[in-house]
């Protein structure tokens, strides 16, 4: 167990370097730098502004001070939004999309594994149909439009949620729904094959001549081995909402990573850029083996090493 | 994996993610504020010094103040009514003097006026704050605001010249990246300059090897921090790198002397004096506009930048203090109780909320979460027209196409000629733009008091055709394939597809069309790739000046190639002109040049776009699109 966290960390930091490599030159081979502006500054000007920044240095010795920084863990400054460091406004950033993402990812499980069980139990019944029906519009529907809908529906129709914003739990609510709409139907759908398989199996027709009742049969033996294909979807999954999080957030101007990334990636914001990046990176790597750890513990015939 | 961790697995995770649910769900509370708006964009800084547009201008004009203020001439009954703003008394200044000649001001301010920690504000925090502005290394965008102040703009950009006093900050800086405080300053006469050998007179090779120049100085005796200029000194040599020789000291800069060179003076507490090159009637302007705002220099000095800013060290002196920030969500705005006009600052709390998304704002303003939203969706633009609550007014800014001259056929003038009669814009500001915007025949804005524009030849096909075939290319023939460049945005495509068919079949050329992403369309634009480019210009200031010195010969905003001497004259001698009659008329010369030679197409002046609910009152329309949070009161 602890060679496979060592080797995973050893994996994690080369990850991250390749990452960081890569987009430190990306971002700057792309045209436009973070002070070009519509009112175009005197050359003198810039180049103050720039020397502040240590643009003007060679970009090999830019890379190097400013991984130097990095390991260290300090992001610099943000280059757009000067009264702030990167630190400061991922620190600020993350805990709003991580909210985000513990709601519509806790929305997902609970009502695609409900309805993944109610399908498989009661399966071809008008319960699975309609489930199945709703499983594959929430995959299909991509989620700005899901957006649109459950603003028209919820916000000017029925008035029960605000438009946008942040700052109470009722802004929360429709973001998270059309956050998580997608994945509660690919988990519903996960969980229903995997009931149906495990229901077919030995163990449970031992279970039932153990004269156990229907119920316990289900949620006790059955529940456990039909979760494991959405254990390993919890990985992907993460990604999804991590990335799904970009565009809800500029529809429900919710202020997290998602909305630092797009206007940093515009403005090219460079150091900002890199360090939603590097946490992105970081976050999807230690999710992926959080995920590897527990499917060895639920699974018995899996061993982590 | 032994079975007991197995057993309680499924329960560790339960309680784990109930655990993430319960944080997830705990949401302090925020009373909500008397006033909230959307500001459009989280604001680059609080600076005054460093900060650039108009989101950044609202929050400043709360948080600070400035010499003068720019208020409505009257109270505004009704949002619809347009009402001039103009530079008043209304700042820290209580009354001030121009000399008969135009260039000397004289200013009394308030004894009233206080910073938000209730210091009294004194005329040495105006000559501090803009020395700050000018340093070389504030790197401020808009310092060329002071550039109208005597020696201003040598101390801006660090020029010296043998003869000149200088003041020279050694390295011993509390933080070598922190200007302010600075560390010890030797002042003196500069003896001579020694260049490396074999530096080029080329100026940008000149600015790199600047740093291993050798300035040979007489240093003047200083006491009590007075400096003795007359008397003897002693000779010490500095350099900024020094390589190979020794010099005396290293130092961070050698500038011309600020006390003794830029005319910015501070004869008492109470009376600040400034001395312009050249009679600028508007000023004025410059100075209740919020670059020039003074900042607390115990503040800057104590926390530094960008410390200073947070809302918990930042000392303000204007009706408003910044309660708390989040970024990229709202900044929250209290009543300053030190402000000298508190008792008419109506509403105690302000949120100035930071939606990019104009249709969310929309939806904001609607579902009444916004009080005032000032970006609304273009693409229902006719429908929000027609509301009570859209308020509009013409505004100092204009879209327009630059040309690139150097890209044939655009290098002759008869073409650009063509190309401008063959565009109908009026149909583009009734059809694409709808918010009542008018056609452009000029570069300047109409509503600019004692100016009248000059005009370019309004739409007129048959003519148009004509002078194409006048210069060579009759019906389009021949007629290379031209290229529009614009940002990706869905009304600039619209625009330029409407644009290339009016070219198309009223010329017979045939037009491309490139749209990029903002930032690489910028730094095309920057590199001169392009031959037609969509482009959009705001005065800083309500003067035909703002305008139209954009198009001197290498002016950093020309970027057309196009250079007219005559041109670059009449600005220059319009810089210097004490009459104001004559001054206009000069300025309607040189529009009159840029018109007939077109390096531009004017297509339309904006208008103010701005969704305000009926609850607000004091809101009005005014060209400069500036409404100042202090007067607004709600119901």
């Amino acid at each position: 167990m602890s060679r496979f966290l060592l080797r995973r960390l050893g994996w994690m930091i080369l990850t991250i370097w390749v990452v960081y490599t890569v987009s430190f030159f990306l971002m700057r081979v792309v045209p436009g730098g973070p002070f070009d502006s519509e009112k175009v500054v005197a050359e003198a000007i810039k180049r103050n502004i720039e020397a502040r920044y240590q643009l003007d240095r060679p970009l090999v010795e830019q890379y190097f001070t400013h991984l130097w920084h990095t390991v260290q863990l300090d992001f610099g400054p943000s280059y757009k939004l000067e009264d702030y460091t990167v630190n400061e406004v991922l620190a600020q950033g993350f805990p709003i999309s991580a909210s985000l993402g513990i709601f519509a990812m806790v929305f997902a499980i609970t009502l695609g594994v409900t309805a993944g069980l109610v399908s498989a139990v009661a399966r071809d019944s008008f319960y699975d149909f309609s489930f199945m029906v709703m499983a594959t519009l929430g995959i299909a529907v991509p989620n700005f439009v899901l957006a649109s809908l459950a603003i028209v529906l919820l916000v000017f129709n029925w008035q029960i949620f605000p438009a946008a914003g942040w700052g109470e739990l009722r802004q929360v609510v429709l973001p998270a729904l059309c956050l998580g709409a997608p994945f509660a139907g690919y988990i519903a759908r996960l969980t229903r094959t995997g009931m149906l398989e495990v229901l077919g199996l030995d163990y449970i027709r031992t279970a039932y001549a153990k004269g156990l009742s229907h119920q316990r049969v289900v949620l006790r033996h059955g529940l456990r081995g039909a979760l494991l294909p959405v254990v390993s979807y919890l990985g992907p999954a993460t990604a999804g909402i991590l990335t799904g999080s970009l565009v809800l957030e500029q529809i429900f101007a919710l202020p997290g990573m998602g909305s630092h990334f797009i206007e940093a990636a515009t403005q090219r914001d460079y150091t900002l850029a890199m360090g939603v990046v590097l946490v992105y990176t970081f976050l999807l790597f230690v999710m992926n083996t959080l995920v590897d750890i527990s499917y060895g513990v639920i699974d018995p015939r899996v061993e982590v090493e | 994996m032994n079975a007991t961790t197995r057993r309680i697995f499924p329960y560790l995770m339960l309680l784990l993610i109930l655990t993430a649910l319960g944080w997830a769900v705990s949401f302090g509370t925020l009373p909500k504020a008397d006033f909230t708006f959307n500001n459009g964009t989280e604001i680059k800084t609080v600076d005054p010094a460093k900060a650039t547009g108009s989101p950044e201008g609202r929050i400043i004009n709360a948080l600070f103040e400035g010499l003068l203020r720019n208020l409505p001439e009257k109270e505004a009954t009704d949002p619809h009514q347009v009402i001039p703003l103009e530079p008043t008394t209304g700042g820290v200044a209580e009354s001030y003097q121009v000399s008969a000649d135009g260039t000397v001001y004289t200013f009394q301010l308030r004894s009233s006026a206080r910073w938000s920690n209730g210091d009294p504000m004194t005329a040495h925090d105006f000559v501090w704050s803009w020395q700050r502005m000018l340093h070389p290394e504030t790197g401020s965008e808009y310092s060329y605001q002071l550039h109208y102040v005597v020696n201003a703009k040598k101390y801006n950009m660090a020029e010296v010249q043998v003869g000149d006093r200088v003041e020279i900050e050694l390295k011993d800086r509390r933080d070598p990246l922190q200007a302010f405080p600075r560390g010890t300053l030797k002042r003196g006469l500069l003896k001579a300059i020694e260049k490396p050998k074999g530096s080029s007179p080329d100026d940008a090779e000149e600015a790199d090897s600047r740093e291993e120049w050798i300035y040979r100085v007489e240093v003047k005796p200083t006491s009590n921090g007075k400096v003795s200029w007359d008397a003897a000194g002693t000779l010490k040599t500095f350099s900024q790198q020094p390589t190979g020789t020794t010099v005396d000291h290293s130092c961070h800069h050698v500038l011309i002397d600020f006390d003794s060179n830029v005319e910015i003076r501070a004869i008492n507490d109470q009376t600040l004096v400034i001395k312009l090159n050249n009679p600028t009637p508007y000023f004025k302007q410059l100075l209740a506009f919020y670059p020039l705002y003074p900042v607390n220099r115990e503040c800057v000095e104590k926390y530094g930048a960008p410390n200073w800013t947070k809302p918990e060290n930042i000392v303000t002196n204007g009706p408003y203090r910044l309660e708390f920030r989040r970024i990229r969500d709202r900044l929250r705005l209290t009543r300053n109780p030190h402000y000298w006009d508190v008792k008419n600052v109506s509403l105690e709390t302000i949120d100035a909320l930071a939606i990019t998304s104009y249709t969310t704002s929309l939806n904001m303003y609607i579902n009444g979460q916004l009080d005032w939203s000032p970006t609304m969706p273009n693409t229902i633009m006719d429908l929000l027209r027609k509301r009570d609550d859209f308020v509009s007014a013409p505004f100092m800014a204009i879209y327009f196409y630059r040309i690139n001259v150097e890209r044939p056929p655009l290098d002759k003038k008869l073409v650009r000629r063509a190309l401008n009669l063959a565009i109908n814009k009026q149909l583009i500001c009734d059809q694409i733009t709808a918010a009542g915007q008018q056609p452009a025949r000029s570069f300047v804005p109409p509503q600019l008091q004692g100016y009248t524009g000059q005009q370019c030849g309004a739409h007129d096909v048959a003519r148009a055709r004509q002078l194409l075939a006048a210069a060579g290319y009759p019906n389009g023939k021949g007629f290379p394939k031209v290229q529009i460049l614009y940002n990706t945005s869905d009304s600039h495509q619209e625009i330029a597809e409407f644009i290339q068919q009016e070219w198309k079949e009223n010329l017979g050329i045939d037009i491309e069309l490139r749209n990029l992403e903002w930032a690489t369309f910028l730094d095309t634009l920057n590199q001169g790739d392009y031959s037609v480019s969509r482009s959009g210009w705001i005065g800083d200031y309500p003067d035909p000046n703002t305008f139209l010195d954009m198009f001197v010969t290498d002016g950093p905003n020309n970027q057309t190639n196009w250079s007219n001497s005559t041109y670059d004259e009449l600005i220059e001698a319009a810089k210097s002109e004490p009459d104001s009659t004559r001054r206009m008329e000069t300025l309607q010369q040189a529009e009159g040049i840029l018109m007939s030679e077109l390096p531009i197409l004017p297509i339309y002046f904006y208008v103010s776009t701005n969704l305000v609910s009926p609850r607000v009152k004091g809101f009005s329309g005014n060209i400069q699109d500036v409404h100042p949070l202090h007067i607004l009161r709600v119901e």
